[in-house]
C-alpha cells in the first residue's frame, strides 16, 4: 500500500555538490524507518525527495509501483513534521490542522470531526482557538503532529521533530510517537541526528554519511554488527573505544595484541578472523562490555591506569589509559578508584568488534 | 546647558547616572532641531489659526475665535477640496499598492537580469517631482503631446485630445505622475516584507496540498500584512499632502478639478494672503494625518 | 487494534489512476517552467518600459530642434538630434532675456527661452550647497541621537523615539505659515538657510529611523568590550560602531541629499529670487512663463534628472542593505 523504493537515486545540485549519491533504500509498508546521520549527510534531503520538496536528480523514486519523480507534493499522499513546525502564523490553531484537508477538498462536516478527533488524541482541544505565536514549543509540536496526522496520509515524515524541545520533554514525546505508529498503522520515516531517538523508535535505521549510505538494519542489527567504524561510533553512549593493533592466529585461536595486550576473541567471533594473520586492525570495545573481576583469565585482560573517575548514577565512568589510549568504561560502582591507580579490567570477548585499520569496515560482520 | 548653581547640577548628577547623561547629550540636538522646526510651527500655527490675519492689512489681526474653522466648514470651495483629495488619495494608493506588490512578486524570484530592473525601477524614485511634472506635462500636451501622438499612430483616436484640461481626466492623469514616480519606495517595502517569509511555510503548504494560487492567499498575503499596513499608511499620508504636481501641472485646475487641500492652503495663503484662515486648514489637515498615523501604528502593533 | 489509515477507494498512493502518471507530470513541470520565465521575462520589459520610456521620451524631447519637437504625429527619434538645447541653457547667463532679445537668443529652438534660464545654474549650484549642508548636519545631529536610542538604556527612550517619528507625520504645509511668517519677521526670507532649518526637520526624523534600525542590528557585546577597553561612550560610537554603520550611512546620505535637492514646496514658499532659489523652483518657473520652447524645457528637465539618477544607481546596493540590516537577509 505504501511502499517506497529509491532505485539509484541521486542528488546533485548545479554548483556540483552533491547530497546524495546513488541511494538504495526500500521502505516497507507500516514499517517505521529512521535516517540517522551527521548534519550534512543526506537525511533530509531524501526526506525532502519523498515529500516532493526536491526533485530526484538521477535514479528513481516509487511509491508502490509508480515512478513518482515529477510528481509535486500536493499530488502525493504524504504528510511531514517540520522541525521548525512551519505553523501558519495567521491561521488559528483549528484552521492550520483543518488546512490540509481543506486544500484536498474534504466536506466540511468531516474536516471538523477528524480535526477535533485529532486534538482530542493530542490534548490540545482546549487550544483549538489560539494563534500559534501564543502556545509552548511543546504545544506547537503537538499542532504541527495533529496537522500531520489528521489528513491519514500514506507516509508520514518527521525532519528532526523533536530537535527544539528541551530534554525531558524530548523523551516522553518520543513515547508518544512511537504509540502514534503503533495506532495509525502508518509508514513512518524520520529524520534525526540523535541517535538514541533512533535506536528507541525506528524498526530499521539508515545511517548515512556525506551523502551515501553506511548501513541499512535494525537497531540491534546496526548496535551489535556495525559495518564500519563510523556507524559503530555513531551508535552507542558514550562511544565506543577503540585500539589499534594487529592481528594473531595460531590454529583455531585468534588474538588481537597491542603492546602488552592480548585478547583472545571467542570462537564465534574468531572463527570469522581465520586467516586473518598480521592484519592490521583497529578493535573495538564498547564501554559496557566490560566487568571488573576478582582475577579476570589472560585472554581477556585490559590493563591501565585511571585518568578519570566520574560516578553516574548507579555506574561508574573511568577513563582508563591502556596501551597509551585513553579509553571509557563504564563499571558498576563496588570498587571504588583513583586517579593513578592500575587496575584490570575483564572484557567481553564474545561481543569484541573489529575493523580493517585502513577501510574502517568491519571484518566480522 | 543650563548654567546651576552648584547645588542643583550635584543633585542632577545625582538622579541621572553617567550612561543617562551622556544620552540626554546625545539626543539634545535632534531634540532642539526638531523642537524648533516641528513642535514650535504646529503650535504656533493652532495659535495662528485664531486670528483673522490678511497681510494685507497687517496691523489689524482681531481674534477670532474658532470663526476660521466655521468659516471653512460651511465653505463649499473647501469640502470640494476635501472631495477631491480624497479621490484622489484613494485612486493613488490602490493603484500604488497593487502595482507595487506584483513589481515586488516579480522582483523575488532570481532570475539573470534581475539587477538591472531593480536599479532602473529606482529611476522615477530618485527624480524630482518637478521633473516628473514637467515631463508628463509635455507627454499629455494637447497640441504636440507624446500621448496623442501615439494614440493617434495606433488609431485610438482621430485626432489630438485635451487631456490636462479635461476637467474627467485631470485627476486620474495627476495620479499616474504620482503613481509612477511613488511605486519604487513600495516595492521595495513590500519587497522586504515578502522576503522575510520563511520559506518552510511554503514547504508545509506545498505537502498540505495546495496549489500556487493557494500558497499566494493563505501563506503570502496574510504574511504581508504588515507589509502592507505600511505601505498603505505611507502612501495615504503622502498622497493627503502632496503638493508639487497639483502646482506645477495644472494650478489646481481646471476649474476645481484638481483642486485638493494643500493646494487650497497655499491659495488662501500666499493668494488670498489670510494667513489666520490658511493656518486653520493646515492646522485640520496636521490633525488628520495624526490620527492616521496613530490609528496605523496602533493596527500595526495588534496584528502582530 | 483499530486501522485508521486509509487510502481513498480507488485510487492508488498518489491519488491518481497508475498508468500515465509519469509522462503527466514531468510534462506538466516543464511547461509550468516554461510559462513561469515568460511570465518573468514579460514582467520584467514591462518594468523597463514602463519606467524608461516616458524618460526616454524626455531625452529624445531635449535633443529636438523647435522645429522638429511641434510635429504631429512626434518623432520618437529625432531626425537631426542637436546638443543646442543644452549648450542654450549653460550661456543662458550670457546675456539679459528681454522680449527683443529672446528670441533671437536661442537659435535651435527659434523661439523663446524662459526670462529665468539664465538662474538655472545658480539654482543647481543653490541646490547643491543646501543638499551638501542638510547631509551634514543630519549626520552630525542623528548618529549620536540614534546611537544613544539604540544602544542606551534612559529613562524617555521609548518616548523619544516616538516623538521623533511622529514630527514627521506633520504635512510640510503645516510648517509654511507659521514659519513663512517667523522667517519674514527675521528678514531670512530670501536665504539658504531658512531652507537648510527646514529640510533638517523633513530628513532628521528619516535619517534617525534608518540608523536606528541599524544600529540594533549590530551586537551590543562590542559595545561592552569597548567600554571595557576604556572608550567613552562617544568614542565608542565613533571607533567601534560608525566603520560598522557604513551601509546605513551611505542610505542616510542618499535619502538626505535627494529629499534636499528634490524638494520644492518649502523652496517655493521661503524663496524669492535667484539668490536662493534651487533647482525644481526655477524649474517650475519655465512653465508659467509665457510661450516656451519646449525643447528647451525638457533639456532642463533632464538636467534636473541626471544627478539623483546617477547618486541613486551607484549607491543602489546600499538603499536596500542599509534599510534593512537587522531585518532578514534576502
Amino acid at each position: 500500500m505504501a511502499r517506497i523504493l529509491f532505485e539509484n537515486a541521486s542528488k546533485r545540485y548545479p554548483n556540483g555538490f552533491v547530497a546524495l549519491e546513488n541511494l538504495n533504500l526500500e521502505i516497507k509498508d507500516k514499517e517505521f524507518v529512521v535516517l540517522l546521520g551527521p548534519s550534512g549527510c543526506g537525511k533530509s534531503t531524501t526526506l525532502n525527495m519523498i515529500a516532493g520538496l526536491e526533485e530526484v536528480s538521477e535514479g528513481n523514486l516509487f511509491f508502490d509501483d509508480e515512478t513518482v519523480n515529477f510528481t509535486p507534493p500536493h499530488h502525493r499522499d504524504v504528510a511531514m513534521v517540520f522541525q521548525s513546525y512551519a505553523l501558519y502564523p495567521h491561521k488559528t490553531v483549528y484552521e492550520n490542522i483543518a488546512f490540509g484537508l481543506m486544500m484536498r477538498k474534504h466536506p466540511k462536516d468531516d474536516i471538523d470531526r477528524r480535526v477535533r478527533d485529532a486534538a482530542q488524541r493530542l490534548e490540545i482541544t482546549h487550544l483549538l482557538d489560539r494563534r500559534p505565536s501564543q502556545l509552548s514549543g511543546g504545544q506547537r509540536q503537538r499542532v504541527a503532529l495533529g496537522r500531520a496526522m489528521v489528513r491519514k496520509p500514506a507516509v508520514f515524515l518527521m525532519d528532526e521533530p523533536l530537535s527544539n524541545l528541551d530534554a525531558a520533554l524530548r523523551i516522553s514525546m518520543r513515547a508518544e510517537i512511537k504509540e502514534l505508529h503503533r495506532s495509525m498503522q502508518t509508514t513512518f520515516v524520520y529524520v534525526t541526528h540523535d541517535q538514541a531517538e533512533a535506536l528507541t523508535l525506528a524498526d530499521r535505521i539508515v545511517v548515512m554519511r556525506n551523502g551515501l549510505v553506511q548501513q541499512i538494519g535494525t537497531p540491534d542489527e546496526i548496535y551489535e554488527h556495525p559495518a564500519n567504524t563510523f556507524v559503530a561510533s555513531f551508535l552507542g553512549s558514550p562511544p565506543i573505544n577503540y585500539l589499534d593493533g594487529e592481528l594473531v592466529v595460531q590454529g583455531d585461536k585468534v588474538t588481537f595484541v597491542r603492546g602488552e595486550t592480548r585478547l583472545d576473541f571467542a570462537p564465534e567471533r574468531g572463527k570469522k578472523l581465520v586467516g586473518q594473520s598480521g592484519r592490521k586492525v583497529k578493535l573495538g570495545i564498547r564501554a559496557e562490555d566490560v566487568d571488573e573481576r576478582a582475577e579476570p583469565s589472560s585472554g581477556e585482560v585490559i590493563a591501565g591506569t585511571v585518568t578519570s573517575v566520574l560516578p553516574v548514577g548507579s555506574d561508574q565512568f573511568l577513563g582508563l589509559k591502556v596501551e597509551g589510549e585513553e579509553l571509557f568504561f563504564r563499571i558498576n560502582k563496588d570498587l571504588r578508584h583513583n586517579y593513578g591507580d592500575k587496575i584490570k579490567l575483564s572484557a567481553n570477548t564474545g561481543r569484541l568488534h573489529v575493523f580493517d585499520a585502513d577501510t574502517e569496515a568491519s571484518l566480522i560482520g | 546647558m543650563v548654567k546651576t548653581t552648584g547645588g542643583m547640577a550635584a543633585s542632577l548628577r545625582r538622579h541621572f547616572n553617567y550612561e543617562e547623561r551622556t544620552a540626554y547629550l546625545f539626543i539634545a540636538p535632534v531634540m532642539a532641531v526638531l523642537g524648533l522646526v516641528a513642535v514650535f510651527p504646529i503650535a504656533y500655527s493652532f495659535y495662528l489659526s485664531f486670528f483673522q490675519i490678511k497681510l494685507t492689512r497687517p496691523n489689524r489681526t482681531p481674534f477670532v475665535w474658532f470663526d476660521n474653522y466655521l468659516e471653512l466648514f460651511s465653505d463649499e470651495l473647501f469640502w470640494t477640496a476635501v472631495f477631491r483629495t480624497v479621490t484622489f488619495t484613494v485612486i493613488s494608493v490602490t493603484a500604488i499598492t497593487v502595482l507595487a506588490l506584483l513589481a515586488a512578486l516579480l522582483l523575488n524570484e532570481k532570475f539573470r537580469g534581475r539587477r538591472l530592473v531593480s536599479t532602473v525601477l529606482l529611476i522615477p524614485w530618485a527624480i524630482p517631482y518637478v521633473a516628473d511634472a514637467l515631463m508628463w506635462k509635455w507627454i499629455y500636451d494637447s497640441g504636440y503631446g507624446a500621448l496623442n501622438g501615439l494614440l493617434y499612430q495606433l488609431d485610438f483616436i482621430d485626432k489630438y485630445m485635451v487631456w490636462l484640461g479635461d476637467q474627467n481626466k485631470t485627476l486620474p492623469l495627476i495620479a499616474n505622475a504620482f503613481v509612477w514616480k511613488e511605486v519604487p519606495l513600495a516595492t521595495i517595502l513590500l519587497l522586504v516584507s515578502l522576503k522575510s517569509i520563511p520559506q518552510d511555510l511554503y514547504q508545509a503548504a506545498r505537502v498540505d496540498g495546495a496549489p500556487l494560487w493557494q500558497r499566494f492567499i493563505h501563506v503570502t498575503l496574510p504574511s504581508m500584512r504588515t507589509g502592507f499596513m505600511l505601505v498603505i499608511i505611507y502612501e495615504t499620508m503622502i498622497a493627503i499632502r502632496h503638493f508639487d504636481l497639483f502646482f506645477i501641472l495644472t494650478e489646481g485646475g481646471p476649474g476645481t478639478a484638481s483642486h485638493v487641500l494643500s493646494w487650497e492652503i497655499y491659495v488662501e495663503t500666499f493668494r488670498n494672503l489670510s494667513f489666520g484662515s490658511g493656518a486653520a486648514m493646515s492646522y485640520l489637515l496636521a490633525l488628520v494625518t495624526f490620527a492616521l498615523a496613530f490609528f496605523i501604528i496602533r493596527t500595526l502593533g495588534r496584528s502582530v | 487494534m483499530e486501522t485508521v489509515h486509509q487510502t481513498p477507494a480507488g485510487k492508488s498512493l498518489a491519488g491518481k489512476p497508475v498508468h500515465t502518471r509519469g509522462i503527466d507530470y514531468k510534462r506538466r513541470g516543464e511547461i509550468f517552467s516554461w510559462v513561469h520565465r515568460g511570465v518573468i521575462l514579460l514582467g520584467s520589459l514591462t518594468i523597463l518600459f514602463i519606467v524608461l520610456a516616458p524618460v526616454a521620451w524626455l531625452v529624445s524631447s531635449s535633443m529636438q530642434t523647435e522645429a522638429e519637437i511641434v510635429s504631429v504625429p512626434p518623432h520618437w527619434i529625432p531626425d537631426q538630434p542637436t546638443l543646442k538645447n543644452f549648450r542654450a541653457i549653460f550661456s543662458a547667463g550670457d546675456e539679459d532675456v528681454t522680449y527683443e532679445t529672446r528670441s533671437t537668443q536661442d537659435p535651435s529652438s527659434g523661439n523663446y527661452i524662459p526670462s529665468t534660464a539664465r538662474n538655472l545654474l545658480p539654482a543647481m549650484r543653490n541646490s547643491f550647497v543646501v543638499a551638501t549642508l542638510v547631509v551634514i548636519l543630519n549626520l552630525l545631529v542623528g548618529v549620536p541621537a540614534a546611537y544613544a536610542m539604540a544602544k542606551i538604556r534612559f529613562l524617555g527612550r521609548t518616548g523619544s523615539v516616538y516623538f521623533i517619528l511622529t514630527t514627521r507625520v506633520i504635512p510640510d504645509i503645516a510648517l509654511v505659515v507659521p514659519f513663512f511668517l517667523v522667517i519674514k519677521n527675521l528678514g531670512l526670507l530670501d536665504n539658504i538657510m531658512s531652507l537648510v532649518i527646514t529640510y533638517l526637520a523633513i530628513t532628521v526624523p528619516f535619517t534617525v529611523f534608518i540608523l536606528i534600525q541599524y544600529f540594533e542590528g549590530l551586537p551590543d557585546e562590542l559595545d561592552k568590550a569597548a567600554r571595557v577597553d576604556g572608550c567613552s561612550r562617544f568614542q565608542t560610537l565613533t571607533k567601534v560602531y560608525l566603520p560598522l554603520a557604513l551601509p546605513s550611512l551611505v542610505a542616510v546620505i542618499l535619502f538626505a541629499f535627494l529629499t534636499s535637492w528634490n524638494e520644492f514646496l518649502l523652496a517655493l514658499m521661503f524663496t524669492q529670487t535667484a539668490q536662493s532659489q534651487t533647482l525644481p523652483i526655477v524649474l517650475a518657473s519655465f512653465t508659467s512663463d509665457f510661450t516656451i520652447s519646449f525643447s528647451f524645457i525638457n533639456a532642463a528637465g533632464l538636467l534636473a534628472i541626471v544627478p539623483p539618477v546617477i547618486v541613486a544607481i551607484i549607491f543602489e546596493r546600499y538603499i536596500v542593505s542599509g534599510l534593512t540590516a537587522g531585518a532578514v537577509k534576502g
